[in-house]
């Protein structure tokens, strides 16, 4: 129960976002420099977020969480990652950037908690549903469904967005963001298991139209 | 509580969560969950999720292939309630 008590003030502590905080502040000319177009499917998607979502994109390079904060540069974010990258030195770095490691093969509850805890906490999580980087084609692979049990869990609604894929180094990159899905007011609280593989075909069509919103834009 | 509630209220769960009733009813000990129940990782958390809610019980650091048959599960909640 202490050891508990302290994990949670630890989790609480206000310097936890000291190292996501110092590089962006340091790195703000650039960001400001490499700044996204943002091109938005409605009026609803051009709301800032506030409290806690799922923010989900497709991936296509090992630079889209950096595209993701530039886009969504008001808001903290914590990645989800899988758990081989924290088994190398790179996992410092994303332990120092509160990422949540994932065991893609072997999904465990305390991870999901760790998410939905997040998530309950009003943060914003940030994650790739493809679960790979997909370099081959602008339309992204097809989406696994447990964001849609992490965000039943968390409480809070799926942002989906699109990272346009660069056609050259220097071109302006272009990242679309949808209208908040809440799967629990479409599906209620408990939804069956059927409904949470449509829930994610859904979402992974609305990925498949911000790609195309985001394909009319030069860049 | 005993076996049988624990199982009969573990078909219940997966009734309500499963568009096919007739695989549940079928349902036995050694089936196995993710090919003769047809449970996928994502929904066997979701399982696991529904089972703590209604047990009032709290899985310890589980994982997807900490269960493989349906009678694994009842022996676990089994043991979590005595």
């Amino acid at each position: 129960m202490k050891n508990e008590k302290k994990k949670n003030e630890k989790k609480r502590s206000p310097l936890r976002w000291l190292p996501f905080d110092f590089v962006r502040i340091t790195a703000a000319p650039g960001l400001l420099w490499f700044r996204p177009k943002i091109i938005y499917e409605n009026e609803n998607a051009k709301k800032k977020i506030r409290g806690g979502a799922l923010l989900i994109s497709n991936h296509i390079g090992l630079f889209d969480p950096m595209y993701l904060m530039m886009a969504i540069w008001y808001r903290r974010h914590r990645f989800i990652c899988k758990k081989e990258l924290t088994e190398h030195r790179l996992g410092f770095w994303l332990r120092l950037f509160r990422c949540i490691p994932i065991d893609k093969d072997d999904m465990s509850l305390a991870a999901l908690r760790r998410v939905t805890d997040a998530l309950k906490d009003g943060e914003l999580v940030s994650m790739f549903p493809e679960g790979q980087v997909s370099t081959q084609s602008e339309s992204p692979a097809g989406f696994k469904s447990g964001m849609v049990l992490m965000s039943i869990q968390g409480g809070v609604p799926i942002i989906p967005a699109y990272i346009k894929p660069r056609k050259h180094f220097y071109s302006r990159l272009v990242v679309a963001l949808g209208e908040p899905f809440d799967v629990t007011a479409r599906y209620g609280a408990r939804p069956k298991f059927s409904q949470l593989d449509e829930a994610a075909a859904l979402l992974y069509e609305k990925d498949l139209l911000l790609a195309q919103l985001a394909s009319r834009e030069r860049n | 509580m005993k076996k049988e509630e624990i199982r009969e209220k573990l078909l219940d769960i997966l009734r309500s969560a499963s568009d096919d009733e007739s695989v549940v009813d079928v349902c036995t000990d050694d089936s196995v969950l993710q090919t003769d129940l047809g449970l996928s990782s994502v929904n066997m958390l979701y399982t696991v999720i529904a089972i703590e809610e209604t047990f009032n019980i709290r899985f310890e650091d589980v994982t997807v292939s900490s269960f493989r048959t349906f009678g694994d599960v009842v022996s676990y909640v089994e043991k979590k309630l005595s």
